[in-house]
């Protein structure tokens, strides 16, 4: 069985990148343009991990990850985020809302890959 | 999606279905220490767990060992392949002692 | 690796953001208290990073991370969005722009583009300051190679395989990890050749949360990869759990260490350690034995463990210390000095302000009444509020020193980078200037500087070749001059090609031709907008960066800015400052019935309208053989109303020109306090300001630079309408 990552990043070049990088992994990929996006895709659904960048429009990742915990469907999943070394105000915020995965913009795939295989496998 | 269920078909056996994982741990063990209470000898079936991870692991170990406090006869039966590949990786299966059919993919 | 089609959809997708960018960097300005313009800004740029970095764009990764940081520092208001700032990252805009476009066109190396990004990283980091520490590459911690080197003596125990012990947090399931997730991913650095799952800490049921992790490992793993390698793949979970990673053949004192740290028993520790292969059953033995025989280590100096964990290195603490050092020499100095938060001397000032305005009225009132008493009261009280204002305003005045010591850093980096040997001299330090403007022309002057030293200053051998040493100079100077500070940017360089620059700009449009033109005006045509572009700068002998820029900002501080230049033996850039912000000396006329304020020291003489003859094309006016061009107040701000029979020319000059206000009535000198104008009146280029006149009533100051601006611009327009009607 396909593992699901949910994958939520403003920048569309990037998701398309990663959407072609991450099913060629062999995982299921949910694309989300920003945390409001995000929050209408999850519907209880397995999620087995997900990745978030922390700057977006509408929702920024920091309440993404706030609300995603207060669902039990998904207080348990596995959260990257996607930060810049200038934010250690948001990551403390992050890490205080249960944060753990941290990688460091800008990255390349095989980078995030990576991290990803730390945390689960395809 | 936690479409695990517990089903008692005999008072002796219970099946474990769908995930056996931190989403379902709390939930699994007041169903198994109340199942072991219940039964002098007691099966767990693990044929349709679909989802097993160190939670769901440490569970069993728990269990296991709570059933030889106890002195009652605790048996895994069936175990699905990701069971087994978790017992396999985590070098537990003597510790657990059930009899195992282990496969390895030929692809690997 | 990654597919054109998707570099095509980062394309445009940087288009789009650039393009927010560049509307949030309009109105910045205006609403720079809002936080929603600045996260726009912040937001373009961070994306745009964070997609090249993707791509492996590494030229506009670098280039927007400075811009990034900066705007991160606004953000948390540490840094404040002002004109100046606003501008720069108007040309980071631009500059952005251009490497997409060349992204977008396929070629990837942007030399020229590169030199570019180079001065606008300097300008940008310039607004970091100190502050600014080297960031780490990667957010893991840094991990040190494990020193493999045998202090002789030392037993190598152990077989050619690692060790890894782990003992996971309790929240290690709560956090969505799980353990054996490391060790499959582990599992692809090399081959685990033992797992021993340690299941010693899960409590009996009653005790148990089943939420909770309790679990750990020992591993023997056989791999080629460094202890960095291994290391890293427990990046998410280092901070709460207990890692111990012993390469191949360690010290038997390590193992024994490593006994010593785990939780659980001695014996049974050592057991797994030989069942996984890790340890012979003989060399524990002899560790438990030695064990015995020493008892535990004992404590050691904390410094020692701090060095051999390479936690702190010794440039580091000589860093500190000299820090340290530079707090105590200031806080000397100071020692005489009061520290005033610049709010409440802006506050004094304002008040300064209101009292000169209520003392005109006071005057007006005495005048009027016509008693001889009051007027003389009046008068010696104007004198003392006159003192009052200097010396409130003295307070905010400031040597600009500091701004030029600045610069022995800048030119020390540049001259490096360039490979150039130039000597920085600074005069006039100790010239005093308000604070406002000390804080506001620092960029101008970078810009200025490095200019000069890039594109002035000639390499060492032409120099030697035009008999001029090999070094060479850039001075910086500051003085006062007739109610403004002159700053200058002097160079020994090669001096500007006029015929380069008259060239560039008749193929630019701003000028038609040559004649007429003498050749400061042809030098100053590189301040022109338009005049500037990127291939300016290779081509022309340089200093084409982002002129008008420079100018603008200047302007922006009711300054000008002009440029002396012989061939060969080098140029100066002047600009010229009012030393406040705040009060000017203020020249009112009336035309109509409104009053308008012309700044006092840019009115050279006034003169009736009838003593002048109007040249034939209805522009200029001639003034004792001078050609002047003019402008009727009554025109320009569209006053209705009679023209008075006999009207008044105010000459006003600014910088090196001249030019003639044409109004009704001279009313003479009056002190003003500026007020700014509203946002209704932005697009106004001609008014700097309104005063409350001690009367009540509102008189508007002209900005003569702004609206001598407008005059020739229309007259550029009709110039150029007679030209193509022919």
């Amino acid at each position: 069985m396909a593992k699901t990552i949910l994958f939520v990043e403003d920048s569309a070049s990037v998701r398309q990148v990663m959407n072609s990088t991450l099913t060629r992994e062999g995982y299921q990929v949910i694309l989300a343009s920003d945390g409001q996006d995000a929050m209408g895709k999850l519907d209880g659904s397995k999620i087995h991990l997900i990745i978030s960048d922390v700057n977006m429009p509408n929702m920024d990742g920091i309440s993404f990850v706030k609300q995603v915990k207060q669902l039990p469907a998904y207080k348990f999943t596995p959260i990257i985020m996607l930060t810049t070394e200038n934010q250690a105000e948001k990551m403390n915020e992050g890490k205080a809302a249960g944060v753990k995965a941290w990688i460091v913009k800008p990255f390349q795939p095989p980078q995030l890959l990576a991290a990803i295989s730390q945390l689960i496998q395809a | 999606m936690v479409n695990r269920r517990t089903k008692n078909q005999q008072n002796n056996r219970i099946a474990i279905e769908g995930e056996l994982t931190i989403y379902t741990v709390l939930e699994l063990k007041d169903k198994l220490l109340a199942g072991l209470s219940d039964n002098s000898e007691l099966e767990l079936d693990l044929s349709e767990v679909g989802e097993f991870d160190g939670a769901g692991l440490q569970l069993l170990v728990m269990v296991k060992q709570q059933a030889t406090t106890l002195g009652k006869a605790l048996r895994f039966t069936g175990h699905s392949s990701v069971v087994l590949d978790l017992i396999d990786l985590s070098g537990l299966a003597g510790f657990f002692g059930d009899p195992l059919l282990i496969v390895r993919p030929s692809t690997q | 690796m990654i597919p054109d089609e998707y570099l095509q959809t980062f394309v445009v997708e940087c288009s789009e953001l650039l393009e927010q960018m560049e509307q949030a960097l309009l109105i910045v300005e205006q609403a720079a208290e809002d936080p929603e313009i600045i996260n726009a800004i912040f937001r373009a740029a961070h994306t745009i990073k964070g997609s090249a970095g993707m791509f492996g764009i590494e030229p506009i990764v670098e280039f927007t991370h400075a811009a990034e940081s900066v705007l991160d520092r606004v953000r948390s208001g540490g840094i404040a969005m002002d004109a100046v700032l606003a501008a720069l990252f108007i040309e980071v805009h631009d500059h952005l722009q251009a490497m997409i476009s060349r992204v977008a066109e396929g070629n990837q190396p942007f030399p020229e583009i590169d030199e570019r990004s180079k001065i606008l990283i300097a300008q940008l980091e310039a607004y970091l300051g100190e502050a600014k520490t080297e960031q780490p590459e990667q957010s893991a911690p840094a991990v040190h190679q494990p020193k493999l080197e045998r202090e002789p003596g030392d037993t190598v125990a152990g077989t050619d395989l690692w060790h890894i012990s782990l003992r996971f947090g309790p929240e290690v399931f709560r956090n969505g990890m799980d353990p054996f997730s490391f060790v499959r991913c582990l599992g692809k650095l090399g081959a685990i050749v033992e797992l021993v799952t340690i299941i010693d800490a899960i409590p009996a049921a009653a005790d148990m949360d089943p939420e909770t992790c309790y679990l750990g490992f020992e591993i023997s793993f056989s791999s080629d990869a460094g202890k960095a390698d291994i290391d890293a793949v427990f990046n998410f979970v280092r901070s709460d759990c207990l890692i111990r990673i012993l390469p191949p053949h360690s010290k038997i004192g390590e193992y024994q260490r490593l006994i010593q740290e785990l939780p659980e028993q001695e014996m049974r520790l050592g057991e797994i350690l030989v069942s996984c292969g890790t340890l012979t059953a003989e060399e524990l033995n002899t560790m438990l034995r030695l064990q015995a025989q020493h008892g535990g280590e004992p404590q050691r100096p904390i410094g020692e463990v701090l060095v051999e964990q390479h936690l702190v290195s010794p440039p580091v603490v000589e860093a500190a210390l000299e820090k340290q050092q530079q707090v105590k020499d200031n806080k000397r100095n100071e020692a005489n000095l009061i520290r005033v938060d610049a709010d409440k001397l802006d506050g004094l000032i304002n008040l300064v302000g209101e009292l000169i305005i209520a003392g005109a009225g006071t005057n007006l009132i005495a005048r009027r009444a016509g008693m001889a008493d009051l007027i003389e009261s009046t008068a010696t009280l104007s004198r003392l509020v006159e003192e009052v204002r200097d010396s409130a305003l003295a307070l905010r005045m400031v040597p600009i020193g500091a701004t030029f010591n600045r610069f022995s850093r800048v030119v020390r980096d540049i001259s490096k980078e360039l490979g150039k040997d130039i000597d920085l001299v600074i005069s006039g330090a100790d010239t005093e200037l308000d604070k406002t403007v000390v804080e506001k022309i620092g960029d101008p002057l970078t810009h200025l500087v490095r200019n000069s030293m890039d594109h002035g200053i000639e390499a060492a051998d032409l120099r030697i070749a035009r008999g001029k040493p090999a070094k060479g100079t850039l001075k910086l100077n500051a003085y006062h001059d007739a109610g403004s500070i002159v700053i200058e940017v002097s160079d020994d360089g090669g001096g500007l090609n006029k015929d380069k620059i008259l060239a560039k700009a008749i193929e630019r449009g701003l000028v038609s031709d040559g004649t007429g033109l003498s050749d400061k005006d042809i030098y100053n045509l590189i301040f022109e907008p338009g005049f500037s572009t990127a291939d300016a700068v290779s081509n022309l002998s340089g200093r084409g960066v982002g002129m008008d820029v420079v100018r603008r900002n200047i302007q922006a501080l009711r300054g000008s800015v002009d440029l002396d230049s012989v061939p060969e033996r080098g140029s100066t850039i002047r600009i010229r400052l009012p030393l406040t912000l705040a009060i000017i000396d203020g020249f009112m006329v009336g035309v109509g019935n409104a009053a308008y304020v012309v700044p006092l020291d840019m009115v050279v003489e006034c003169v009736e309208l009838q003593a002048w003859v109007d040249s034939s094309d209805g522009h200029y006016l001639n003034l004792r053989g001078e050609v002047l061009p003019y402008r009727r107040l009554r025109e320009h701000f569209g006053i209705d109303g009679e023209a008075v029979a006999r009207e008044n020319v105010v000459v006003v000059r600014y910088g090196e020109r001249k030019a003639g206000l044409v109004v009704d009535k001279l009313l003479g000198e009056f002190q003003t306090v500026i007020k700014p104008l509203g946002k209704l009146f932005r697009g106004e280029k001609s008014l700097g300001g309104f005063t409350i006149l001690g009367s009540g009533e509102v008189a508007l100051i002209v900005d003569v630079p702004g609206l001598m601006a407008q005059v020739e611009h229309e007259k550029l327009i009709e110039q150029t309408a007679v030209a193509a009607a022919r």
